[in-house]
């Protein structure tokens, strides 16, 4: 027994050399709330609507809600709703106690403004059921008794309703009771459930002295096929039912080597889901900081049991069923009703905002590693790209450059002259990111912990003392920026004064920030921890502060928020700061880029990378990338290469690695490999533009960079499941080489219908979509291809920095459609201030015709005094090749040259050396 | 790559038009970026062909910021080309090839700023200064490397004289092997002969010892014969000369399994499958098995815990960890085990049983122990000269560098200090590093090859195979050796992990006839 178990002690060692330790994360069953109301399953729902009550006025319709004890008849609790109708096919339900005993916390940050409202009607009141409409053609249908609310579209089916499986629940806040089992002012036992004021997880105790306060509500879907969203996890795109299994949680975690394919909770929670068929796209935001379970039943999936499907679809089978569960808050859900995947990929981003325009630099090349060591081992891997000819953006440096990991200071033995450290990156048109944590070392002496200690600033125990935890420095606390005043401290510190060796060319990585408690509970801060609450008469005791629990997934956003801040503030508001986040929550984009945390060089993390990263652009956050080449363990030559094709082709594009994994800038692998990898860097470098332009679109029109096939072919059923192959745009597809040792790859190549062209950016050769194709893959090939009617700008002139390319022409590449024609845009501005607020910029479009190819500005009010201009302009897939062509520029005629290539197709239109920075025309003749 | 096959086959035709720039160093017409020795490839009289021979284009098209050739050939003085190269003459200073990436992007790459030809202005001519502060840097190079010479002659002179002292060393130790052969040999005759004697003498009192110990083996097995007996008669409770199954389970001290009672299997193990015993056999065969778990219930004996066998592996581990650590880079490892063995152990004579014996017997012990002493000594003598020359052989098989001058190195030690550690290199032995904060030493590699570029073998080393890092490789250390006046380390890095970099500064490195080979190699000018 013994040698066997020591056998097993040992099997187990080697496969669990690289795992999660999942003793240290709880399951649903180990959350206290979780268990409680994950259990609760009535046959029908307390909750009635009074109608007496109900009341619109202007946008909101306002009604009371009652629970009723179902056999006595008799009232249990009051509660009250509001439903307002908002711009842009939105509804939001807010479900709060009528008169609670303190306030219930409300989510502050996550939404960038106060929705704007639509109109809202009620237009009938029978039978126990309310008709209201909005402006839009939606309608919402209310059953009062029990209370349901559903959500009806432009066609009149209803998309999306809420508490039809009786799962509402809002948790009355109650006094703390010395003996249980007492009565309540009706006389009805109350019963507290065990665990309601105290509970242990690994020997860490959570107060509750607040009690229960979870909140609970059952939203569905009928006729969806898939739901999609709810990131960060690290399972597939489209979401599967939990109902056999955990969850899947959204509670803002430092997971150490966090497993695959799973619902486990990790860095980031963003409440958002969305519901798809090739009928109709809708979405629920479930806007909650607090740790939130979310169990999902897809009736088309083989293994939901065939009675339940009958029972609760009707013989339905195409029908998915979601329930949020949390902690703590209210019931506050923005309904999203489409009805295309675009649409409700807006709709989320016009509540919760949209990423403003990156700084150039940020969407080329980063290099990184924990840690690069000193200056000149900076000036090494600096002078390391050039000699080997590999662009390269920026350089970082993590928690090693800091005196012993005090933010806001230098290790004085390793980086005694930052400021000229910076000022040979920024000579060859570089960048530094540094690393600055929440955490802040408790040290005496340490002016950040002395002043955040002498002025109260940092987040509470729960008895009122500051709280401390452990992190990288050792014994640490953590500022409190729900207190506008400590916001404000800390966005002093990143004045360049204040952080010497920094300027406009240093940026910010803030890690951690989940925050990250090495000893606290599920390595985070405790939940009965106080935050700060604007001091209002009548709330003391436990109505003073916010707990923990409340604003848990919120505290990361209030940390990076803080950092933007304070970056702006430090250049006056004049450059855009660039910030890097690994916590993310509802309205992230706004603030920072983020990555998927601490990954492994396994091919299994390269694969996640790509649906993490597309759940979360759906989310808001197209800024998003994987540490290329997995941050633990060593790549090997073949693994190294794909990830950086890959991550050639995602919007965060930085290679990172673990301190103690072995030195792997591009060079240390094998000439063959070198060449490949900058190959792949060149690549990214060609596209900068088009992808600058995305971001610019994106913040224009809130959709996402980075797309899923079905935001495009939403009635392919076949793209509702892809996701290991994106769009970038609508221009370009892309099919990351994703696995070892292959030879050919499967592709699916959407439009069939329409007889869509797909163009291999390597070849111009055309493929007519037919759906699944097998493409042969070489080490060398990345599967992309251009959509036909599209122009892609290119510039392929790559140079050591793109800053050093802003005056480099462009290759403008034309795929033409059926018809022959071709439409793009493209985007320039300095790359770095604000200036293209004061319509410092161009906005270009495209415009190919068989007859003409128009280069027009979108915004004629806006220019940007560019020195760029067209060097070539290749046309694919032409047919019937013009005779000659002449360029239309302030008008000057000047005729062009231009070579066909009949194998595939391609005319060359040969330096026609146009200006970007006015309209022009090249008109063609046959 | 980005360009596509396309620009393989890109072929138009246009009006020629001759766009040349003269170079100001020197008379030879040549389009922009391209140096002397590739002026003749562009001759504006005739079509430009592609250095690949791919593409013909018209000679306009050179330096016209528009990549034809696959090869970047046509746009040597533009960014046209991703692959291009740019030359820059840089007169006063040394030319350069810089890709072609590099021209016109705003950051001065050649000291002449002919690269930043687009924007007049950016770049000024900084040749002549640098190339001044490079002709003075390769005086003081030079001048360091001639004064370094001259140590590195002595060190050359001294490093063969040590050599050939080391091979002198060597023939003597060889002969002082043989002589000490020799008395080694005698020293053994001399020990067996006297050996034989007292073995003689000792005979005598080892057949008295037997007797001994016969006579005490006797009454031992009395003992044991009568504690069975009393036994016997106890638990033969009817006195029949018979010891039966329900008699002996009457005494619960022998419940073998603790469970009350005495169970018939038990007995019938201890009776040898058999109703019952007599006395004969009990006192054989049953009180022998018995006796232990008559001990052990009356609490005086416990049953033996094999703790020292289970500990044992640990033990070994622990000093095999030790060995690791301590005992890198000794190269005596080999000799450890052969140290032992004194063969006096083999003689189960006490030698100071004095009064024991007989006088004349006693005379005889003490000469052949006197005997067995100088054996040992004189086969200590033979093991001592051996691994000297072991250690001679070794180092002359080192390869002290072309000409001897790094031999007197070997053994050397020097020092580095940073803010955390004290490095150590031996040279030819080891590199170690020690925390000031205490801890032991650590080793990061033993002397492993020379390991320089092919032509320079002489100016990197390697040490190998240090200690483990935890969860990786090896440590190593690879020393660069550069020209000084005095043999010193002048830094300590680890770029990678466990890889550390050594920079040695030694007159041994000074060689001033490379160096003017290489200043010779820089002179195109």
């Amino acid at each position: 027994m013994k040698a066997l178990s020591l056998l097993l002690i040992a099997a187990l060692g080697v496969s669990g050399a690289f795992a999660v330790d999942r003793n240290n994360f709880k399951t649903c069953e180990q959350s206290g709330f979780c268990k409680r109301l994950r259990a609760f399953k009535p046959e029908k729902s307390q909750y009635t609507l009074n109608v007496d009550s109900v009341f619109v006025h202007g946008n909101v319709f306002s009604a009371e809600v009652v629970t009723v004890d179902l056999e006595k008849k008799n009232i249990l609790w009051r509660y009250a709703l509001r439903l307002s109708a908002l711009a842009d096919g939105t509804f939001r339900v807010e479900m709060d106690e009528a008169d609670p005993l303190y306030p219930r916390y409300r989510t502050q940050i996550a939404l960038e403004d106060e929705p704007k409202g639509d109109g809202l009607k009620l237009i009938s009141q029978e039978n126990g059921k309310l008709t209201l409409a909005n402006t839009q053609g939606h309608k919402v249908i209310i059953t009062t008794e029990p209370l349901k609310i559903e959500f009806v579209d432009h066609t009149g089916e209803v998309a999306v309703v809420l508490n039809e499986n009786s799962q509402l629940v809002v948790e009355p806040l109650r006094v703390k009771t010395e003996k249980i089992g007492e009565d309540d002012e009706q006389g009805n036992a109350v019963e507290e459930p065990e665990g309601t004021w105290g509970e242990n997880f690994k020997g860490h105790h959570d107060s509750k002295s607040r009690g229960n306060e979870g909140v609970s509500l059952d939203v569905a879907f009928p006729g969806a096929n898939h739901v999609y969203g709810i990131p960060e996890h690290t399972d597939n795109f489209y979401l599967k039912t939990t109902t056999s299994g955990e969850p899947y949680r959204l509670y803002n975690l430092d997971v150490f080597e966090y497993e695959l394919d799973s619902p486990m909770a990790i860095y980031g929670a963003v409440p958002v889901l969305y519901s798809h068929s090739a009928k109709r796209s809708s979405g629920v935001f479930w806007h909650n900081s607090a740790e939130t379970w979310v169990d999902i039943v897809n009736y088309s999936e083989g293994n939901v049991v065939s009675s339940l499907v009958n029972f609760v679809t009707g013989g339905q089978k195409q029908r998915v069923d979601a329930r949020f569960i949390s902690e703590s808050g209210i019931v506050d859900i923005f309904v999203l009703l489409g009805e295309k995947p675009a649409d409700v990929f807006r709709q989320y981003t016009t509540l919760t905002g949209v990423a403003p325009i990156p700084p150039k630099f940020s969407l080329a090349y980063h290099q990184s590693r924990w840690n690069y060591n000193d200056e000149a081992d900076v000036r090494a891997v600096d002078d390391g790209f050039d000699q080997h000819d590999i662009p390269a953006d920026t350089l970082w440096l993590d928690i090693e450059y800091t005196d012993k990991k005090k933010y806001f200071t230098w290790d004085v033995e390793r980086f005694r002259h930052p400021t000229e450290m910076v000022a040979n990156l920024t000579a060859k048109g570089r960048k530094l990111v540094v690393i600055i944590d929440p955490h802040i070392k408790r040290e005496a002496g340490y002016f950040v912990h002395e002043d955040c200690t002498e002025k109260g600033y940092y987040v509470k125990n729960k008895d009122g003392n500051d709280y401390e935890g452990w992190c990288w420095p050792g014994s640490s606390s953590y500022p409190d920026f729900f207190n506008p005043e400590v916001t404000k401290y800390y966005v002093e510190r990143y004045r360049y004064e204040n952080f010497p060796g920094t300027s406009k060319d240093v940026h910010i990585w803030n890690d951690m920030n989940e925050p990250s408690v090495f000893n606290g509970p599920e390595i985070t801060m405790p939940k009965d921890c106080r935050h700060w609450k604007p001091p209002q008469d009548g709330q003391d005791g436990l109505a003073a502060y916010w707990e923990h629990r409340h604003v848990h997934n919120e505290y990361g956003q209030w940390y990076i928020r803080a950092t933007q801040q304070g970056m702006l503030a430090r250049s006056d508001g004049k450059y855009r700061p660039f910030i890097l986040t690994r916590s993310t929550f509802a309205g992230t984009q706004r603030y920072a880029a983020v990555w998927t945390g601490d990954n492994a060089a396994e091919w299994g993390f390269l694969q996640a990378s790509v649906p993490m990263c597309i759940s979360l652009a759906t989310a808001g956050i197209s800024f998003c990338g994987s540490d290329v080449g997995g941050f633990f363990k060593n790549p090997d030559a073949e693994l190294m290469t794909r990830w950086y094709q890959a991550g050639a082709y995602q919007a965060f594009f930085r290679a990172h690695s673990h301190i103690e994994t072995k030195r792997r800038e591009p060079w240390l692998f094998d000439a063959t490999t070198l060449a490949r990898i900058r190959d792949a860097v060149r690549r990214r470098y060609a596209l900068l533009d088009f992808w600058y332009t995305l971001f610019y679109e994106h913040m224009i029109d809130g959709l996402p960079v980075t797309r899923p096939l079905f935001q495009e072919f939403p009635k392919e059923e076949a793209t509702f499941t892809i996701d290991n192959q994106y769009l970038l745009g609508d221009k370009l597809l892309i099919r990351p080489v994703l696995e070892q040792g292959v030879t050919s790859v499967k592709l699916y190549l959407p439009a069939k219908e329409t007889s869509t062209l797909w163009y291999d950016v390597d070849s111009y050769q055309v493929v007519t979509a037919n759906g699944w194709i097998n493409l042969d893959v070489t080490i060398t090939k990345i599967p992309v291809y251009q959509r036909g009617g599209t122009v892609v700008p290119r510039k392929e002139r790559v140079r050591r920095a793109s800053a050093l390319m802003a005056n480099d022409p462009y290759t403008l590449v034309v795929a033409l459609d059926a018809n022959n024609t071709a439409r793009g845009t493209v985007y320039i501005d300095d790359g770095e201030t604000y200036e293209y607020r004061s319509n410092k910029y161009i906005y270009g479009s495209f415009d190919y015709q068989p007859t003409a190819f128009t280069y027009k500005f979108i915004n004629e009010d806006a220019n940007y005094p560019t020195r760029s201009w067209v060097e070539r302009i290749v046309i694919a897939g032409i047919k019937n090749a013009p005779k000659s062509a002449k360029l239309v520029q302030g008008g000057k005629q000047t005729p062009l040259q231009m070579t066909l290539h009949r194998g595939n197709d391609v005319l060359v239109v040969r330096k026609p050396a146009a200006s970007m920075a006015s309209p022009w025309e090249i008109q063609f003749t046959y | 790559m980005i360009y596509s096959a396309w620009i393989r086959q890109l072929q138009s035709l246009t009006i020629v038009l001759f766009t040349f720039i003269i170079s100001g160093q020197t008379d030879v017409p040549r389009p922009r970026g391209v140096s002397l020795s590739k002026a003749s490839l562009y001759s504006p009289t005739k079509d430009f062909t592609c250095f690949d021979g791919t593409s013909t284009i018209p000679f306009s098209y050179v330096n016209d910021d528009y990549c034809d050739c696959f090869d970047g050939s046509d746009e040597p003085g533009t960014s046209a080309c991703l692959n291009g190269v740019f030359y820059c003459t840089n007169a006063g200073h040394r030319p350069q090839n810089i890709p072609s990436s590099r021209v016109n992007d705003g950051i001065c790459d050649c000291c002449d700023g002919t690269d930043e030809y687009a924007t007049p202005g950016t770049c000024s001519n900084v040749c002549e200064e640098l190339g001044r502060e490079a002709r003075a840097k390769a005086q003081q190079l030079a001048d360091l490397h001639k004064a370094g010479n001259h140590l590195r002659l002595e060190l050359i002179e001294k490093g063969n004289k040590k050599r050939s002292e080391m091979a002198v060393q060597l023939s003597q130790l060889e002969k002082d092997k043989a002589e000490a052969e020799l008395i080694k040999s005698e020293k053994e005759a001399l020990k067996n002969e006297l050996e034989a004697k007292e073995n003689e003498a000792l005979q005598v009192y080892r057949d008295a010892e037997e007797k001994e110990r016969q006579r005490n083996a006797e009454i031992e097995r009395q003992q044991r014969e009568k504690e069975a007996r009393e036994h016997f008669d106890k638990y033969d409770v009817n006195s029949d000369g018979t010891l039966t199954i329900d008699e002996i389970q009457k005494a619960l001290i022998f419940d073998r399994n603790k469970d009350g009672e005495v169970d018939q299997e038990d007995i019938l193990h201890f009776f040898g499958d058999k109703d019952s015993v007599n006395l004969e056999y009990f006192i054989s065969t049953t009180w022998p098995m018995l006796k232990p778990l008559f001990m052990t219930n009356q609490g005086l004996f416990q049953p033996a815990v094999n703790e020292e066998e289970a500990e044992e592996p640990e033990v070994d581990e622990e000093e095999e960890a030790a060995r690791d650590t301590e005992d890198v880079g000794g190269d005596d490892d080999d000799n450890i085990d052969e140290i032992p063995h004194d063969h006096t152990d083999d003689h189960d004579i006490e030698p100071d049983q004095s009064g024991k014996y007989d006088e004349e017997t006693q005379k005889l012990i003490d000469e052949a122990t006197e005997a067995r002493r100088q054996l040992t000594d004189a086969e200590r003598t033979v093991r001592e000269i051996e691994s000297n020359m072991r250690t001679f052989q070794q180092n002359l098989e080192k390869d002290y560098g072309p000409q001897q001058e790094y031999a007197t190195l070997d053994g050397q030690c020097l020092e580095y200090e940073d803010k955390e550690y004290i490095y150590k290199l031996c040279l030819f032995q080891k590199v170690t590093q020690k925390s000031k904060n205490g801890g032991m030493e650590v080793g990061l590699g033993e002397w492993g090859e020379w390991a320089g570029e092919e032509g320079k073998k002489y100016s990197v080393m390697k040490y190998t195979n240090g200690l483990a890092c935890w969860n990786g490789p090896h440590r190593m250390s690879t020393v660069n050796l550069n020209c000084g006046l005095e043999s010193k380390l002048t830094s300590v890095t680890e770029p990678f992990r466990c890889e550390y970099k050594i920079e040695f500064t030694t007159p041994a490195a000074c060689d001033d006839s490379n160096l003017a080979q290489q200043e010779t190699s820089h002179d195109e000018l």
